[in-house]
């Protein structure tokens, strides 16, 4: 008797468990479902170039403004976040025994966690409120920072992760360090720094608070200049799905498509990178 | 060849040095950008409920309320979800999908928040509102927590969208503390007798501090995150008087309010201290995940 209540506790909740497990899943096929049926048809060549129509009346559309400009915010915060983060990664994983170390690894764990419209306070007052002007160039430097944690933190563990004698035998060379770091070893951790890269690539391109204060999402121009108001698409999505048109709702679902599209991309890349470490 | 390497530690300690001064950078500029209000007001502008921009008035309470209420509606439905997603992953699915299951998992972890606002604000509040929130409303209005009539977007479904957003982040503390539990621990208690359950809650309670870290962590990416509240809290300005009232969030009445807040002379100040109280908030919770998840690391 004790042992078939047993048994049927066990079950039970195992079926709970697995129920449970299962609907914690359903929102991210939901969503695939409803964007691309949503979005899907209204992807063209012309979407991606052409300018946002007006909000009533004329043609389709498209989200070029907003593309352009998440190519070059994204560019940018990769290239000065990127190389940022790198270099902590690189000191954080080498020189971890210093105080120096273990003191950035813990800030940089804590800024992983910041609300990121709070980085788009601070790139508002050092760049926005100076120039008087929402400009292309805060929204690319509040992006870098905050993908500067996840690329440090992933550097880190990249460059954790090579065998100790691998490192020995790099050193053993005679080569400088600068030699050793970031051609011997850095061909070893190649596929951990890349990893860091895509995380911060993802990142830069879907966030969006932190350029609800800095870029201002000009609609109707392209790219002005780094001193200029810029589109991005995550902007674009959340100004025009809060818009009364319902045009601009369609050209906002046709952006999400786009964007889920990016993010998978990038998301299938880095796992085929690491699956190819495990061969 | 010496020099080469001082100059290398050099080089490398000036990036280190860039990401700790914009740390620094980043609460200094909240704390010189809120210290007017502060020295108009003292504290009384975070327990006040106004918002009145004419009348240079402004407390930041509803913001503050709903920013708790929605972030306790997020993490207690999100971590039975969490859990049991981590469970179901490390132990119970067949060993041939749970790669997949993981990478499902991540991939709803590094979604951009606007996707799931937008998905959030067309897709879930309208069926949360026909097949939740009315029917409560109806059938337990009298409850305080259901008084208000519902309209799909509101404190409620900001809440709701949160867990599901949460959900991975936690679920993938809590997976990798389980898998790192020691394989004899297990086999000891299989080989007591236990059920299966029973041998999943014996190594629940083994990784305790994987869920704390787990469900703190996971409270402050809540607390913070903005857009995807943004778009279903309803950004109304009252004080909340039920789960279904429109509200506000601290981040997202930053969002909301900020593009008039040049206008007027402690806007903006009220805006960047509600940041910091935000900012402080988050960082004792994310110090205590980091402080939980630091005990797994040491056990383990």
């Amino acid at each position: 008797m004790r042992l078939n209540k047993r048994k049927i506790i066990d079950r039970l909740m195992l079926g709970i468990i697995s129920a449970l497990a299962i609907a914690s899943a359903i929102p991210i096929f939901a969503i695939a479902v409803n964007v691309y049926s949503e979005g899907a048809r209204y992807i063209s060549l012309n979407f991606l170039i052409d300018l946002p129509p007006p909000p009533v009346g004329g043609g389709g559309g498209g989200i070029g403004p907003a593309l352009v400009g998440t190519l070059v915010l994204v560019a940018l915060a990769l290239a000065i976040g990127g190389s940022i983060g790198f270099f902590t990664g690189l000191y954080l994983s080498e020189f971890s025994h210093t105080r120096l170390a273990q003191y950035t690894q813990m800030f940089l764990q804590v800024m992983v966690e910041f609300p990121t419209i709070i980085v788009g306070l601070f790139a508002y007052m050092i760049l926005v409120a100076p120039l008087k002007r929402f400009n292309a160039l805060a929204g690319a430097i509040a992006l870098s920072i905050v993908i500067i944690p996840y690329i440090a933190l992933n550097v880190r563990e990249a460059y954790k992760s090579i065998p100790y004698t691998l490192k020995e035998a790099a050193f053993s060379l005679g080569v400088s360090a600068p030699i050793a770091y970031l051609r011997i070893l850095l061909s070893a951790a190649r596929r951990g720094v890349l990893t860091a890269l895509l995380i911060g690539l993802a990142k830069a391109a879907g966030e969006t608070a932190p350029l609800l204060l800095t870029i201002l999402g000009t609609t109707f121009t392209y790219f002005g200049g780094l001193d200029q108001p810029i589109n991005a698409i995550p902007l674009l999505i959340y100004n025009f799905a809060l818009s009364p048109y319902e045009k601009w709702h369609q050209v906002a679902w046709g952006a999400a498509a786009v964007l889920l599209t990016i993010i998978l991309a990038i998301f299938i890349v880095s796992r085929l990178i690491v699956k190819e470490v495990k061969v | 060849m010496m020099d080469s390497e001082k100059i290398f530690l050099l080089f490398l300690i000036v990036f280190v040095s860039i990401s700790l001064l914009i740390v620094a950078g980043i609460v200094t500029s909240l704390i010189i950008n809120s210290y007017p209000i502060f020295l108009r007001d003292g504290f009384s502008f975070i327990f006040k409920s106004v918002w009145n921009p004419v009348k240079e008035d402004y407390g930041i309470l509803p913001a503050l309320l709903g920013t708790l209420i929605s972030s306790a509606i997020a993490i207690s439905i999100a971590m039975p979800l969490a859990i049991s997603l981590a469970i179901f992953s490390a132990e119970i699915a067949p060993t041939s999908v749970r790669g997949f299951i993981n990478s499902v998992s991540d991939l709803m972890a590094s979604l951009p928040s606007v996707i799931y606002g937008l998905w959030g604000l067309y897709v879930l509040a309208p069926i949360l509102n026909q097949y939740i929130m009315t029917p409560l409303h109806q059938y337990l209005g009298f409850i305080p927590l259901f008084s208000t009539k519902p309209i799909p977007t509101n404190l409620f479904t900001a809440g709701v969208l949160l867990a599901i957003m949460i959900t991975p982040f936690s679920s993938s503390i809590i997976r990798e503390a389980y898998n790192a539990i020691p394989h004899h621990l297990k086999e000891a208690a299989y080989s007591l007798g236990m059920t299966r359950w029973e041998v999943i809650r014996t190594l629940l309670g083994y990784i305790k501090s994987a869920i704390l870290a787990g469900a703190f962590l996971a409270l402050g990416r809540a607390m913070g995150e903005t857009v995807a509240v943004a778009m279903v809290v309803g950004n109304t300005f009252t004080l909340p008087r039920s789960l279904f009232d429109m509200g506000y969030t601290i981040s997202s009445l930053i969002a909301n309010q900020f593009p008039n807040a040049e206008a007027y002379s402690y806007m903006m100040p009220a805006l960047y201290s509600g940041a910091l109280v935000l900012f402080t908030i988050g960082l004792i919770i994310n110090l205590a995940g980091l402080y939980w998840i630091r005990r797994v690391v040491t056990r383990g």
